[in-house]
């Protein structure tokens, strides 16, 4: 044995709280679905969608439009359900692939670690419709053969020259929340798979009020992040979608995006400094500088490289003041292409509010069925008074309108102003304010989106989401043409009935915007949904390539759109790549085959796509 | 109360309930309201079955119809009729003459009802969905801001170093000579007069209505492009016609600037939806720009549907021309750049029993210069309202939808995100699927082409020059039909009337240019009668014969393929041929007539195989190991076919033998002429050879002829190409030439020219002086 590992149990980091998640994440998150097992979308006694527990704003609450809308627009029927399986046992699981010699050095290192099925198995997937309809209904070929919990940088440095040393895979573990199948464990892979669960590095190891960084470990995850930072007055700002479960490394390694980045910025803004263990050792720079020109940007190695080039363990990032003042907002216009004007406009004057977000028409109906029921008859009957507002006085149509929602945070005055100016805006494109409660409704619809899929995977639906990122002159003709085109390979593969496809633009830049597109089917009558499933994204996706999109704006390429990155960044673009990977991994430790890097097969797959021959004439 | 049967197509809309008995149906109406479209049932009938509800928006809506229906049925009473009570007309040899196959004729409803009330009727027309409503002038405000036409004008003030005022006027003249001024309220006027031209001068319009309801549904869905073959002028007036009739947007037309000329027509025109394109703009930038940002705005907002015509110009031989590019190029991008979900391409195949245009056409294939078109040239010229010009059969064919068509073409069309759409020009690959699809258009109007039985009567004229007995004639012409039949070509052929009667109506019908002698001889008419004067006796009997040729063309794509195995076949001098061999004179063959005939690109090998199918399975044609027996497979079908194509390897010939004596000039190398001086000498060459008695096929004194074979000879390089200041120059590439000579000869027996003034150039010069 080399001399220069040590291999003994130390003391790490600092004392903080406990970790919010526990290691058998099983006992508070759902094994099967997303988020708290307390928290879920069920149909009641009274035959009304009701969500449970009382964690959220909506727990506790029916929402009395819910059942009409879902049975109205995707043809949800209460008699026809598909009821998940039981229970995932041992018996379910693969046998794991054991290097004895590796797990008793491991074992010697005193870092705590595990072979139940559970915890493997709970380690083995993300979140793409793909893997929960495994959970759901299937079984893994493969997941994680052991996994194992490191709670300081040194212990993730033991872990990996380990796993040189025995030639066993890692997939490090942040939150589980990815939606690209980046945690997936390829299923042709022999050697030992181990699951590096960075979830006990949670600790943020100093707050610098100078510089306004933070200092943390990679596992730490959003709420617990900003928690802790807002008792000491600071935040990042960082909230993607997620935040509830998704962890700082693996925001860094997804490359992701928060809603608020119009103040505080995407992770690669935010990011001062990261150290990263590779198979070669550690990777980070020497200072913690606001800028540096030093040759191409290391970060940017570490940044979206989805876990084949190493594992974040500590983030120097920026922090900020709690701001003074939050404020939600809401603008009705009459159609989504004049919402796209205003906030392109928006976007060119450089006044976008934290957030702003123009959801099309039928998320607007979407957000509006999740109305909780009105407490009081005055409630409803201001409802009814705007609603005679918008659509009869204004003459708004109900089937076409689109609402932008906006959150603002700031001081007082900063707020009041930006308000003002945005609502000038708006009004020049024919907007119309429309209330805080809009707002705010449109914001919480993200949270409980993923909840509601489960509830619709109890009802023959399949559903997931998917972003891009598009020039500003292309996102109406984006948006048009994809829905087209997932309507129109809906029709051409026999589903029977209307699929819901609906999309908002969720982020502006000065070149451009994100798009996130909802879609969803009944799949009463077809035998392979999820394969249907995917061949329609893969159109989709092929649709917004052509249209000038790109494969991802921050969910990432993972597996399930690896297909597309040789189109992307072009075949010298990706052999950069590779030997980067060669130089770091050329045992490829970090076996997890995203990207198109490690899996020799990838060049095969995509290289086979046959050139068919022009269709011929009829004649 | 009034009753109807209900036929096999009925059309309705509004909410109307039925009643019905056994087999007739009762429609109860209270109220008729001013556009006959909403009906109130009545509750008061004594014939009660079940109620039937049609939902309206399934079936399409004729004003007409219901109307038409209402005064002109009557109701059977059940004792009166002896037996079977649905049966109305009790004779089974009863043939609809408004109804026939999939066409339904437009005229029919058109003649029993008021013009007038049809051109203020209500239309209601379907949109596409995501149309904007713009007025003819807020697309021209459109053009002139957009960023393609500001780009195109910044380029070329840079160039010219003209001020910004001035380039714009220029831009806004181009664009007012271009745009359509498509109103109502004068496509009313016009559709009222247009119809009672339509009811003077044809028996019956037909249409496919499936086709209709297929535009009808796709038109809310995507930008559609109608692309019809053009035969004759009114090839747009009637689409306009049909469109208007069944209620869909009318369509905006893409005419060549001749038209403009025309006083009130033209204005006519430019208010009905046709918009005027130069014939050839070269690199005019601003015009490039106004034209493609003109087109593709009305793509992308689906305003109307576009019309154009991928021909480029009316057929004067009625055959199809090559298809021209740049306009679907242009209407396609808007899909390649993503713009629009998919654009929709309709191919509508307009067939004519009698040409408006035969004799002007002939004429101006003899190059007897083409008057210039005017108003009174158009409708005075041969008092035309009073001829009978028979039926016409519109066919629109299966829409295209170019998604559907690239998507197997393996496109990317991700290469155009490097750079704002209005800047990159398309990719060798889309340009390449496009001129795929172009041949592939061409290719799907021929087949839905009518083929009439006088086309079928001038092809076996043709090959009885001298006259044929009309006993013999009945019997090639149902020998042909069936052929044609057999290679899938649809025939109008009353089913009700003898063969007899077919032949004598057709032939009496084109009275100009074929009779029947007092002894039942059926011959072509050698002297246009209404000619007084003087003109040379060799041109005016051809133009006779180009009219007929003009029929028998209708045929020619049918057999095209099949006729070039047989052409081969019948000229090969020993036993057997080798299939490879075949193949290779096949191919040979397709490349010389590939601008007189269609073929897809690349599908030559397919066409072969199919084309030896049909001639080994019906046609008698023996092969062995691989062996045509020549013998064997040398009858009827083989001589028939490839006596059909003979004029043109004649006149190919011909074309070759003109340019081999063309002038030598300094260092050896032949003089180049322009083009049109080449097939004018070769035009020469074929009226001496003509007067000499050395053939009779008056076909190659087409300068269409002589043209696409020089095109041919071009592209196979046996001539080659100059430009000089701006003008085309041809000559001659002596060795290739005389390759393609010893093959020609091969096939079809050329005239034997004097020995000196083939080989001796010097002596060729003197031939040519003398023609």
């Amino acid at each position: 044995m080399e001399t220069k590992i040590n291999i003994e149990a130390r003391e790490c980091g600092a004392e903080n709280d406990p970790p919010t998640i526990p290691k058998r994440r099983q006992e508070l998150l759902k094994w099967n679905g997303w988020g708290y097992s307390d928290s879920k979308f069920i149909v009641n006694k009274d035959k009304h969608v009701e969500f449970t527990g009382e964690r959220y704003q909506l727990s506790g609450h029916t929402m009395p439009q819910l059942r009409d809308w879902m049975m109205n627009t995707i043809g949800i029927n209460l008699d026809h359900r598909t009821p998940a399986q039981p229970s995932f046992t041992a018996a379910d699981t693969p046998t794991p692939i054991k290097n004895e010699s590796f797990i008793m050095d491991m074992r010697r290192t005193g870092i705590s670690l595990s072979d139940d099925c559970q915890d493997r198995l709970f380690r083995a997937h993300g979140h793409t419709l793909h893997e929960i309809f495994v959970l759901r209904e299937g079984r893994f070929d493969r997941i994680p053969d052991l996994v194992i919990w490191p709670t300081c940088h040194n212990d993730v440095v033991k872990i990996v020259e380990l796993a040189c040393r025995h030639n066993v895979v890692i997939i490090p573990f942040g939150g589980g929340t990815s939606v690209s199948s980046a945690l997936e464990c390829p299923a042709n892979e022999t050697r030992m798979i181990v699951s590096l669960d960075t979830s006990q590095m949670n600790k943020i190891l100093w707050v610098d009020d100078k510089n306004m960084t933070a200092h943390c470990e990679a596992g730490i995850i959003g709420q617990d992040l900003e928690r802790w930072l807002a008792k000491k007055g600071f935040c990042t700002g960082h909230e993607p979608d997620s935040m509830e479960f998704s962890s700082l490394g693996g925001w860094v390694a997804t490359r992701a995006s928060g809603m608020k980045k119009n103040i505080y910025g995407n992770i690669e803004d935010l990011i001062v400094h990261i150290k990263f263990v590779t198979p070669l050792g550690v990777m980070e720079k020497n200072c913690q500088v606001p800028r540096i020109s030093s040759g191409p940007d290391i970060h940017h190695f570490m940044m979206g490289s989805e876990g084949i080039l190493g594992v974040v363990t500590e983030v120097t990032m920026k922090i900020r003041p709690l701001p003074e003042c939050k404020k939600y907002g809401s603008i009705v216009f009459p159609d989504f292409e004049s919402g796209v004007k205003c906030l392109r406009e928006i976007a060119k004057q450089r006044c976008a509010p934290a957030s702003i977000r123009l959801m099309d028409n039928e998320q607007f109906q979407f957000g509006h069925a999740l109305k909780p029921e009105s407490g009081t008859i005055f409630s409803s009957f201001v409802d009814g008074l705007k609603k005679f507002y918008i659509t009869k006085i204004k003459g708004f149509d109900p089937h076409t309108l689109a609402v932008a929602t906006l959150l603002f945070e700031g001081k007082k005055q900063e707020v009041a102003a930006m308000e003002k100016r945005v609502y000038e805006i708006a009004s020049k494109f024919g907007g119309l304010a429309a209330g805080a409660e809009n707002g705010e409704r449109g914001y919480m619809l993200t949270f409980v989106i993923a909840y509601l899929r489960d509830l619709g995977f109890d009802y023959y639906i399949v559903a997931e989401s998917f972003e891009t990122s598009v020039p500003w002159d292309r996102c109406l003709e984006l948006c048009k043409n994809v829905k087209d085109r997932l309507h129109r390979e809906c029709k051409e593969r026999g589903i029977q009935f209307p699929p819901y496809i609906t999309c908002r633009v969720t982020q502006t830049y000065d070149a451009g915007a994100c798009v996130y597109f909802y879609f969803g089917f009944n799949y009463r009558g077809i035998s392979n949904p999820v394969q249907v499933y995917e061949d329609i994204e893969n159109c989709a996706r092929e649709e917004i390539l052509a249209n000038g999109g790109s494969i991802s704006h921050h969910h990432g390429v993972g597996k399930i759109r690896k297909r597309y990155l040789r189109q992307t960044v072009g075949d010298v673009g990706l052999g950069t790549l590779r030997a980067i990977k060669e130089y770091l991994d050329p045992h490829n430790i970090f076996g997890a085959n995203n990207c198109m890097v490690g899996d020799p097969e990838d060049d095969r797959k995509v290289h086979n796509v046959p050139k068919k021959a022009f269709p011929q004439s009829k004649l | 109360m009034k009753s109807l049967i209900f036929r096999g197509r009925l059309f309705l809309t509004g909410l109307h309930t039925y009643r019905f008995t056994a087999a007739v149906l009762t429609r109860c109406e209270r109220t008729n309201r001013s556009h006959g479209e909403q009906h109130d049932c009545c509750p008061q009938t004594s014939l009660t079955g079940g109620t039937l509800e049609f939902d309206p928006r399934a079936l399409i809506y004729f004003s007409r119809s219901s109307r038409l229906l209402h005064t002109s049925a009557t109701t059977p009473k059940m004792s009166e009729q002896s037996r079977n009570s649905w049966i109305k007309k009790d004779d089974p040899k009863l043939v609809s003459a408004k109804q026939k196959d999939f066409f339904v004729d437009m005229l029919d409803d058109r003649r029993h009802a008021s013009d007038f009330h049809y051109s203020t009727r209500v239309r209601d027309v379907t949109t596409y969905k995501y149309n904007k409503p713009r007025s003819p002038k807020d697309i021209k405000d459109h053009v002139m801001q957009s960023d393609r036409v500001k780009y195109a004008v910044e380029k070329v003030m840079e160039e010219s170093g003209l001020p910004l005022e001035e380039v714009m006027k220029q831009t806004q003249a181009i664009l007012d000579e271009m745009a359509h001024n498509l109103r109502i309220g004068v496509i009313r006027c016009f559709a009222f007069f247009l119809v009672k031209v339509m009811k003077k001068l044809f028996q019956r319009i037909y249409i496919n209505e499936e086709g209709v309801q297929k535009v009808r549904s796709l038109l809310k869905e995507y930008p559609i492009l109608l692309m019809p073959s053009h035969r004759s002028y009114l090839d747009f007036l009637l689409m306009s016609y049909v469109f208007y009739e069944f209620d869909l947007p009318l369509p905006v037309i893409a005419a060549a600037m001749d038209f403009m000329g025309m006083r009130f027509f033209g204005w006519l025109l430019r208010n009905s939806g046709a918009f005027y394109i130069r014939r050839s703009f070269g690199d005019d930038m601003l015009y490039w720009a106004v034209f493609t940002e003109y087109i593709q705005t009305q793509i992308c907002n689906g305003d109307s549907p576009v019309e154009f015509f991928v021909e480029g110009t009316r057929s004067r031989t009625s055959k199809s021309y090559a298809p021209k590019f740049g306009m679907l190029s242009a209407a396609l991008e808007p899909y390649f750049k993503a713009q629009v979900p998919d654009i929709m391409i309709v191919p509508v195949s307009i067939s004519y029993d009698k040409i408006l245009e035969e004799k002007l056409y002939a004429y101006e294939l003899l190059g007897v210069p083409k008057p210039k078109e005017s108003a009174s040239g158009l409708f005075k010229a041969r008092n035309i309202l009073k001829e009978d010009f028979g039926n016409v059969h519109i066919y629109l064919g299966e829409p295209v939808s170019i998604r559907q068509y690239s998507v197997t073409g393996n496109l990317d069309r991700s290469v155009h995100s490097l750079a704002p759409r209005y800047i990159v020009s398309l990719s060798d690959q889309e340009q390449h699927l496009i001129r795929h699809l172009s041949y592939d258009m061409v290719i799907q109007q021929q087949k839905h082409m009518v083929i009439s039985p006088f086309a079928m009567i001038a092809a076996v004229l043709l090959q009885n020059r001298e006259g044929i007995h009309l006993r013999n004639l009945v019997r090639e012409v149902e020998w042909l039909k069936r052929q044609s039949s057999n290679l899938g070509a649809y025939i109008d052929w009353p089913v009700s009337e003898t063969p007899e009667t077919v032949l004598r109506a057709s032939v009496s019908h084109h009275g100009n240019i074929v009779q029947i002698t007092a002894d039942d001889m059926v011959e072509l008419i050698v002297e246009d009668p209404t000619i007084t004067s003087n003109q040379d006796k060799l041109m005016t009997s051809g133009a006779q014969q180009l009219m007929l040729c003009l029929y028998k063309n209708q045929l020619m794509h049918i057999f095209v393929d099949v006729a070039m195995i047989a052409i081969s076949i019948n000229s090969c001098a020993q036993d057997t041929l080798h299939i490879e061999e075949l193949k290779k004179h096949y191919k040979f063959l397709e490349r010389l007539l590939n601008i007189d005939f269609i073929f897809l690109p690349g599908n030559t090998d397919k066409d072969f195989e199919q084309a030896m199918l049909v001639l080994t399975h019906t046609c008698g044609v023996v092969v062995e190991n691989s062996h045509v027996q020549i013998r064997k497979s040398t009858n009827k079908y083989t001589t028939f076919f490839s006596q059909m194509f003979d004029p043109f390897l004649l006149g190919y010939w011909i074309m070759c033998r003109c340019l081999k004596s063309m002038q030598t000039g300094a260092h050896g190398k032949p003089l180049a002429k322009p083009p049109k001086v080449i097939t004018k000498e070769a035009q020469n060459l074929s009226a001496t050879l003509l007067r000499m008695g050395a053939f009779k096929h008056m076909e190659v004194l087409s300068l269409d002829m002589m043209n696409n074979g020089l095109q041919s000879l071009y592209h196979m390089g046996a001539v080659q190409k100059d430009k000089r200041e701006g003008n085309t120059y041809m000559y001659p590439n002596e060795v290739v030439l005389s390759q393609i000579m010893d093959e020609l000869s091969k096939f079809v027996d050329v005239p034997n020219i004097p020995a000196t003034s083939i080989n001796v150039e010097t002596k060729t010069v003197v031939i040519n002086a003398k023609l």
